[in-house]
This record gives structure tokens, C-alpha cells and sequence, in this order.
């Protein structure tokens, strides 16, 4: 294997992983934004 | 020193109080989402058609993606926000990495804000050819051109789409370079305006298109697979005779996914308003996030897929890649003439939309060339204020000629435009994610957030959000180098001079700011303080407060010390620093704030104060706004009266109603003042600040003595007092105002005012807080005139 290979299949498992990673992040806030928008006791109108 | 106030004693040098906080009106949640959709929104215009032409039809796929990651890369902004109120490219990366990086973090940010204007002016201006030409091909489709302009043009008449792009994109670039240099006024109502427009287009047209497929069907676009994906002879840059994109499938999907990047471009925004949101600032910042998330994904993401699903194959490249969302309004199901309207209706919000982001991109990259000119990393003579409008021209002028270079130099290609915008997108966030990383365990203070999900291992926190929304940019950063290569090496080119010329700034500006600080040292005394606060400053209330800005201008300084006794009422000198829109995100110091045009103005205002041998406290104010900056000025420091040259721009009566406009943001309680503006001539205007007892003609005070004296004499009522008379008068005016017939009492108000609707008294009409005390005394003349040979004294509000 090249070392351009080996390079590109890192790239490649970072983008995976970092994907799941942020998959993770999305529902986690996700969660959190529908706390967020629910709350609306200090909301003011613009 | 006869003028130095509150020395400490042995100490002869002049105290100035320099307020580091950057004063501003604080603005909803709504309105910030508004400013920052103005940049985000307006990749939708292209951002679909540039990626289709990179790598296919399956393009709207990977454009969803980018929408997708947005909202984790958001993510990392509201961290950054929580830990620093300016949480900022710079900031962040110089906090996490150091000035050297953080000077290559800025010269990405700059190609990426300098680009900008360029994008989204060519962008604007292919719409706007191909209305033209779309039009004029209908009209000879029904005959309606002349068969003599048929053969002067040897067929349909056509405009040259790209000659017209640059031609339009140089037009509105110019124009705004114009009003930056005039000091344009920012303003998130003018934002929250164009985007409630552009939502007005986004539900029509998502409706209409969804209505369409109903009708006529539609296919999904192609999956993302690598069989799917077609690379164009450019998209693969340097790997065009390469076999490694067509050996992995994911780095296909890296390739595909670099090339959708710059739809999201405009993050950084997020962090430049975080200042200026109102409380809760956190929980505001999110909701703002929540907001351009959803709407940036449905407009540039749907719009995107839509256009695949609708515009037919052997048109959309071809005729609509460059102004996808009319080609969108041209498919859809109705009357020609109708589709023909809203496609017009398309160019006129794109036009609203784009060209506000090239005013965003002068706007925004001048506030960070601010921002590390302040820093010492860029020589003073770029900052040198401009002699009529006091901005920071040399800085505009060098922006606006990058990016008439840059459109001339792509001549209209929005293909090159994009990819190379796309270099400083994602650089810009590589910097500021691997800082916040860095942050995790480099930053003890204050974090109010942080990116979900974090691992403990052994007492050790592993950011594993953080880290993975890092490693997808950074994988798709280091894929682009190789991909765009037009992007990677003009990108690179451009980051080391700008790179280059920070570094020798900031070689040669600490020899010579070390020697002007020293002699700095020598005539003023710095005292930083967060806020401005009277007990800060040191002066008693009632105090008079002078705006100073151009030290050739000092007339109403002079006029102040001639007719004030300070051993009774303190005289302050405020300079308000103006902070644009980009540097009120970044954190002040005092050094920033207090640059050597305010050693030279203060100077001279000093040198004044000697003359007549009187005492001036002096205060440097950084501020979005002088109007808001006076006002909280005035408000803080309780002064009795506000006095001010004339300015170049307004009349006084406008200045008056700036005032009167900021003052009605502060909070209640508020206090009123006299604004006295002192014009060259020494006449002076005066305007109370506030609501206050208005000045009654004589016939007036009459008419209440009558009804009074009618009045007092029906049983029980003989106690009554004219007030009550007047209170009475003005409920019944009240009730009939907010009845239906209200038009009859402005009519008749009309007709009763003398000389008709002078501007000053329109405006005195708008903002009622704002009147002209000599308007309520005298008919036809608006302002108090207090003639030079006259001493009137400067007194506090009644």
C-alpha cells in the first residue's frame, strides 16, 4: 500500500468517524433546540 | 496642568477613562438571525448550481449534508460564545494557538469576506442577465421583436452574461464602497426587512414547486454513491489525472461534500452578533442558531433538490447553473406570463439579498482589518480616519480593490468565484474548531456550554463532539487542497501576503508604539474601566457633556469653556470609538481603544482647556453608534445638557432626532437633557432629550384661564386647578385619537400649524422626545437661536 493510500484511507476514517461524531451532536442539540424553543418565558418580541 | 481633573496627587498627567465595553443597542433574537441570514441565505442563489457543476446531479444531496453539518458546526460557535462575549476567529485562535496562527486564521477569514463581495455581486448580476435575456427570447418567440433588430443582432438578441455580471457586480461593489466610505449605518431592521422579502419567495416558491410535483412527478436526484458522482474536468484539481478519486467511494463523498462547503458560509456572523443580542444572551444565541439552521437548511438545502427534481437535465447546467432559482420559477406549473413575473420577483430578492452581502463582505472585513489594526498588526496608516467622514478609508479602498481585481480577474465566473470561496469557508473553521479544542484544556475561565456529547476517562474530559465535527472539516479542508485548485493556490498566495503584511506591521508598529507610548505615558493616564459610571470618571451630576470627534473641529468646546464656570459644573470631553460591526465582536483593551488619534484629539482638547484655563474630565467611549454612545453617555454620567458641533452629514434637526431616537432605547428610568448644537457660524440649536413640560403661547395660557374661570364656577368644582383642565383636554384628545374619526384632528393640527410641516417639526412629530423648545414658543421657527453675543447659561432639564 502507497503512502498516499494509507493517507487517504486516515482522511477517509476521520470523515467517518467525525460524521457519527456529529450525527451524536445533531440529535444530542437537537434535543436541547426543542428545550430551547419550548421555552419561551423570557422570549420578547422583536 | 490647569486641566487635569482628579489626578492622584504628584501626578500631573492628564487622567482620560477609557470604557472598554463597546456600547450597543441590544437587538432580539429575530433581527440577529436576520443580519446573519443575509450572508447565509444568499449562498442558496448559487451554492447549488456550483456544486451540480462539480460533481453531478446528485449535488442537492450533498448540499443537504453541508445544511446538516451546519448545525453542528453552529455548535461550536455558541461553545466559543459562551466562553468569550467576542468569540471571534481572532480571538478565539490567537487565545488557543497564538498570534502567528491566529494572523493565518484572520488572512483566511479574509479571503473568505473578500470573496464574498465578489460571489454574491457576479451571482447577482447573472439573475439579472439572464430575466433579460429569458425576456427578451419570450417576446421574440411571440413575434414582438422587430425583424430589424433581429438582423442587427443576427438572431434573438442576447446581453453577454458574464459582461454583464462583472459590469453589475463592479456597479454595486463601487456603490457600496461609497457608502462605507461616507460611514454607512447598519441596521438589523433594514436586514430583518429583506429577509422577511426573501421569505415571502422561499414559501412561494417551495409551494409552487411542491405543487408542480403533485401535478407533473419528479424524480429524487441520484444517490451519493461513486457511481453517481461525475466529476467535472476541474473538480478534481490536482488529481485530475489522478485514479485516486475514482478508487475510494467515501473520498467521493469528501470530494463532493468540499465542494458543497460553501453553502454554509456566513457562520462567522453568529459570533459577530453574540455582542449585540439582547438577554438571555446564551439562550438567544441558541434560538438564533435554531433559526438560521432551519431556515438555511430549507431554502438552500430544498431549494437545491428542488431545482434537480424540476428543472429538466438538458437546461439546468446548461442555462440555469448560474441562476438556479430562476430556472426553478421558469419550470413550474402556470400561465408563462405569471412564471415570467416571479422569476422577476426571484432577481429583485436575490438582487436585495446579494447585494446586501457584498455590503456585508466591505462591512465585515473592514471590521477585522479593524480589529488587528487595533491589535498593532496592521500599520496605523491604514486605521488614519478619513478627513470629512472618519472612516478607516485606506482600509475600505484596499477591500474594494481586491475585489474589483477579483471580478475582474474571473470575469463572471461564478464556477472559479465559489470554489475559491470556498477555500476561506472551511479554513476559517478548521482554525476555530481546532481552537476550541486546544481551549478544552488550555481555558479555565467562565464556559457556560459546551458541545455535546464529553467522555470522562480517568478525570480527563474527551470533547468527542468537538473533535468530530474538527475531524470532518479538517478531512474535507486537506481533500480540498488537492481538489480546487485554483481555490488552494490562490488561497495560499493570498494568505501569506496578508500574512506577510500583518507580520511586518507588527514588527515595525511595536518599535514604534513602544516610543509613542512612552511618550504616551508621559501626557495621559490611562484608567480602563468596563463602564462608563459617573463615580468612575469623577464628576457631579448635572455636568456638561462634548462630543468631540475631528480636532480641527473644537468650536463647541471652546464655546462650552467660554460660558461655563467648572468649579460649579464639570465639562466632560467624550470621544466615542467607533467599533464596526465586525470589531464589536472581539474584545477591547485599553490600547485598542485609545489609538493615537485620540492622543492628538485629546491633545488638542486639552491644549483648549488650557487656554481658558478650566478643567475637562476626558472619556473615550468605544461604541456601534455615536447616537446610542451619547445618549448612555449622557445617561450614566447624569449631565444636564449635550454639546455638539454640527455635523457634516445632517442638519441639527436630524442630529436632534438621532438623539432623541437613541436616547428612547435606554431603559426607563432615563433622565432628559439639552442637546445644544453650536454651529460655525456660533449660532446655537437647542432640543430637549425627553418628554418635558412644553412652552405655552400666551393666547393658550389665556384660553385654559378662561375655561378655568367657566369651570370653577359650576358647584363643586370650585377647587379645580388648571392642570386638571389640562389633563382632562388631553384624555378627551387621547380618546378621540384612538377613535375611528382621528384623521379629522390631524387635519385639523395640520391646518393649525404655522408655516406648514417644516422637517424639523416632522421629525419632532416622529419622536416625540425630541422638540424644539422655540417651536413651542414662536410660529414658524423651530429652534431656539442663542446668538454668539448672548451668554446663556448651560443649564439641566427643568
Amino acid at each position: 500500500m502507497s503512502l498516499s493510500v494509507i493517507l487517504i484511507k486516515i482522511i477517509e476514517f476521520m470523515f467517518v468517524a467525525g460524521w457519527i461524531g456529529s450525527a451524536i451532536v445533531l440529535v444530542l442539540t437537537g434535543i436541547e433546540d426543542v428545550g430551547t424553543l419550548l421555552d419561551r418565558k423570557d422570549e420578547k418580541s422583536h | 496642568m490647569s486641566s487635569t481633573s482628579n489626578a492622584p496627587p504628584g501626578n500631573n498627567r492628564v487622567r482620560i477613562v477609557v470604557a472598554t465595553s463597546v456600547m450597543l443597542t441590544f437587538i432580539s433574537y429575530w433581527r440577529a438571525a436576520a443580519v446573519i441570514l443575509n450572508d447565509l441565505g444568499s449562498s442558496a442563489f448559487y451554492a447549488g448550481g456550483i456544486a451540480e457543476q462539480a460533481i453531478g446531479k446528485s449535488a442537492p444531496w450533498f448540499v443537504l449534508g453541508v445544511m446538516l453539518f451546519a448545525f453542528a458546526v453552529r455548535a461550536v460557535y455558541v461553545e466559543s460564545c459562551s466562553m468569550f462575549v467576542r468569540g471571534g476567529v481572532y480571538r478565539v485562535v490567537k487565545e488557543a494557538l497564538g498570534g502567528t496562527l491566529a494572523k493565518f486564521s484572520v488572512s483566511a477569514l479574509m479571503f473568505d469576506y473578500i470573496l464574498t463581495g465578489p460571489v454574491s455581486g457576479v451571482s447577482a448580476g447573472q439573475y439579472i442577465a439572464g430575466l433579460i435575456n429569458d425576456t427578451i427570447a419570450i417576446a421574440d418567440a411571440h413575434g414582438w421583436i422587430p425583424s430589424a433588430v433581429h438582423h442587427l443582432f443576427n438572431g434573438t438578441p442576447q446581453v453577454g452574461v458574464n459582461g454583464t455580471a462583472v459590469v453589475f457586480a463592479i456597479a454595486v461593489t463601487l456603490y457600496f464602497w461609497w457608502e462605507n466610505i461616507k460611514g454607512i449605518e447598519e441596521s438589523s431592521e433594514k436586514a430583518l426587512w429583506v429577509m422577511q422579502i426573501t421569505t415571502v419567495m422561499v414559501v412561494m416558491l417551495i409551494g409552487w414547486s411542491l405543487f408542480t410535483l403533485l401535478k407533473v412527478g419528479g424524480h429524487l436526484p441520484p444517490f451519493p454513491t461513486l457511481a453517481n458522482i461525475h466529476y467535472s474536468d476541474e473538480s478534481l484539481g490536482f488529481w485530475k489525472h489522478s485514479k485516486l478519486p475514482h478508487m475510494f467511494g467515501i473520498l467521493g463523498l469528501i470530494i463532493g461534500f468540499g465542494h458543497s462547503v460553501l453553502a454554509m458560509s456566513g457562520e462567522e456572523s453568529l459570533a459577530q452578533v453574540y455582542r449585540e443580542l439582547a438577554h438571555p444572551k446564551l439562550k438567544n444565541l441558541k434560538r438564533t442558531a435554531i433559526v438560521i439552521g432551519i431556515y438555511s437548511f430549507v431554502f438552500t438545502g430544498l431549494v437545491s433538490l428542488l431545482a434537480v427534481m424540476l428543472i429538466p437535465d438538458d437546461v439546468r447546467v446548461k442555462v440555469y447553473s448560474d441562476n438556479l432559482i430562476a430556472g426553478l420559477a421558469m419550470n413550474m406549473v402556470g400561465p408563462e406570463v405569471l412564471r415570467l413575473a416571479f422569476r422577476a420577483f426571484v432577481v429583485v430578492v436575490g438582487f436585495l439579498i446579494l447585494s446586501g452581502a457584498v455590503n456585508t463582505a466591505i462591512v465585515g472585513s473592514n471590521g477585522v482589518l479593524n480589529r488587528v489594526s487595533e491589535d498593532g498588526v496592521l500599520a496605523d496608516w491604514f486605521r488614519r480616519p478619513h478627513k470629512k467622514y472618519g472612516t478607516t478609508y485606506r482600509i475600505i479602498n484596499l477591500i474594494v480593490g481586491l475585489q474589483l481585481f477579483t471580478i475582474i480577474v474571473s470575469w463572471g465566473n461564478i464556477y472559479t468565484l465559489g470554489e475559491a470561496y470556498a477555500f476561506g469557508v472551511v479554513w476559517s473553521f478548521v482554525f476555530k474548531t481546532i481552537s476550541m479544542l486546544v481551549l478544552r484544556y488550555r481555558y479555565k475561565g467562565e464556559r457556560n456550554w459546551k458541545v455535546p456529547p464529553n467522555l470522562h476517562i480517568f478525570g480527563i474530559e474527551i470533547p468527542i463532539g468537538l473533535a468530530s465535527v474538527g475531524m470532518v472539516l479538517l478531512s474535507t479542508a486537506i481533500v480540498n487542497l488537492f481538489t480546487k485548485s485554483v481555490a488552494t493556490v490562490s488561497g495560499i498566495i493570498f494568505s501569506v501576503i496578508f500574512f506577510s503584511i500583518f507580520s511586518f506591521s507588527e514588527r515595525v508598529n511595536r518599535r514604534k508604539h513602544a516610543h509613542s507610548a512612552a511618550q504616551m505615558k508621559e501626557q495621559f493616564q490611562l484608567q480602563q474601566a468596563e463602564s462608563v459610571q459617573r463615580e468612575t470618571v469623577g464628576i457631579r451630576t448635572n455636568n456638561v457633556l462634548v462630543p468631540v470627534r475631528d480636532y480641527n473641529t473644537l468650536n463647541h468646546l471652546k464655546w462650552v469653556l467660554d460660558r461655563t464656570d467648572t468649579r460649579a459644573q464639570d465639562v466632560v470631553v467624550m470621544s466615542a470609538r467607533i467599533s464596526q460591526f465586525g470589531t464589536a465582536a472581539y474584545g477591547l483593551s485599553t490600547e485598542q481603544v485609545f489609538s493615537d488619534y485620540e492622543q492628538t484629539l485629546f491633545t488638542r482638547a486639552v491644549s483648549v482647556a488650557e487656554s481658558f484655563g478650566k478643567k475637562i474630565s476626558l472619556l473615550v467611549v468605544p461604541a456601534r453608534d455615536p447616537w446610542s454612545a451619547i445618549a448612555q453617555t449622557a445617561h450614566n454620567l447624569e449631565s444636564s445638557a449635550v454639546v455638539s458641533g454640527v455635523s457634516s452629514k445632517m442638519t441639527t434637526a436630524e442630529q436632534a432626532f438621532n438623539l432623541g431616537s437613541a436616547w428612547e432605547a435606554i431603559p426607563e428610568p432615563k433622565r432628559q437633557f439639552l442637546l445644544q448644537i453650536v454651529q460655525p457660524n456660533g449660532n446655537v440649536d437647542t432640543f430637549r432629550i425627553g418628554p418635558h413640560t412644553p412652552t405655552m403661547k400666551n393666547e393658550d395660557v389665556e384660553l385654559l384661564h378662561r375655561l378655568w374661570l367657566n369651570i370653577t364656577r359650576e358647584p363643586g368644582l370650585e377647587n379645580l386647578h388648571h392642570h386638571d383642565i389640562l389633563a382632562e383636554a388631553l384624555t378627551r384628545l387621547e380618546n378621540d385619537y384612538a377613535a375611528a374619526g382621528h384623521a379629522d384632528i390631524v387635519r385639523e393640527l395640520r391646518r393649525n400649524a404655522d408655516g406648514g410641516p417644516m422637517p424639523a417639526r416632522l421629525i419632532a412629530d416622529q419622536v416625540h422626545t425630541v422638540e424644539s423648545e422655540a417651536s413651542d414658543r414662536t410660529n414658524g421657527d423651530d429652534k431656539q437661536r442663542d446668538e454668539t453675543s448672548s451668554n446663556p447659561k448651560i443649564t439641566g432639564p427643568e
